[in-house]
């Protein structure tokens, strides 16, 4: 569900009450403002049922271990980050088609 | 959707392509009869750490190239995609689930608005090339067709 907020003279914005009730949200609960180069993000802190699950799978000794891990990912340089994804970029020239394969004929 | 793991694991709050990828991933998994991956994501993901990749790819089929993939995607870029958007648009078509012997998906789906506008934009000029290219490859090839392309604020409005 994506909703639509406009922005008042003070900066305020208002969320409909639907979402407020859908949310559980109450007065005085707090939302971070994620800012970044694609927009704001309101955001409550809560997780999608994947990540959960995910995260809900891993005992304290993994939660740790992922912790170091996403530690050391988040002290690659944006450089490495960005040649960590583009490696093994594929061809689409001819001469890398021998890979392709033909279509099961049932 | 790995990267929204990582922040997770950090204890701080994802960016909003983080979420729009890892929410309206949830929501297609509950729909969906197979999620697929391509063969150069697969590739990403089995060198990145474990612990994060390692349930995506348990989730996700990588989709292999069937014959006249890069044909097709050589074709997409004359309509000013990207080789690397051409080649993922060309997945949705070519892609071959050598498990299911399936081939081509229903949609892709992309953080990138741009993308998606382009390929709706531009979708009749590409449907008649697509149609021009299958009419004279053999039989089998017939059953091929082109993909929705949803971006993830698209899917996100749907739930």
């Amino acid at each position: 569900m994506m909703e639509k907020l406009t922005v008042d003279a003070e900066g305020k914005i208002v969320i409909p009450p639907e979402v407020i009730q859908k949310r559980g949200l109450h007065p005085g609960d707090e939302l971070t403002l994620v800012e970044s180069a694609e927009g704001l993000l309101v955001y409550q802190g809560g997780v999608d049922e994947k990540t959960l699950a995910w995260w809900n799978r891993l005992d304290d000794r993994q939660r740790l271990l992922a912790e170091d891990y996403a530690l050391r990912d988040e002290n690659l340089s944006e450089h490495e980050q960005d040649a960590s994804w583009n490696q093994e970029a594929e061809s689409i020239e001819i001469e890398a088609e021998s890979d392709e394969l033909d279509l099961p004929t049932n | 959707m790995y990267e929204r793991r990582v922040r997770l694991a950090l204890a701080k709050p994802p960016t909003v392509l983080q979420v729009e990828a890892a929410n309206s991933y949830a929501h297609i998994a509950t729909i969906a009869n197979h999620l697929y991956i391509t063969e150069q994501t697969a590739n990403i993901l089995k060198r990145r750490t474990e612990i994060f990749a390692a349930p995506i790819l348990a989730d996700t089929r990588a989709l292999k190239k069937a014959r006249y993939l890069r044909r097709w995607a050589r074709r997409l870029t004359d309509f000013a995609f990207s080789s690397e958007d051409a080649i993922v648009l060309a997945y949705g078509s070519f892609g071959l689930d050598v498990e299911s012997k399936t081939v081509g998906v229903d949609a892709i789906i992309t953080t990138d608005i741009r993308l998606a506008e382009h390929y709706e934009r531009r979708h009749g000029e590409i449907k008649h090339r697509f149609d021009d290219m299958i009419v004279n490859l053999p039989e089998t090839y017939a059953v091929l067709r082109l993909p929705q392309v949803l971006t993830t604020a698209a899917i996100l409005a749907m739930v």
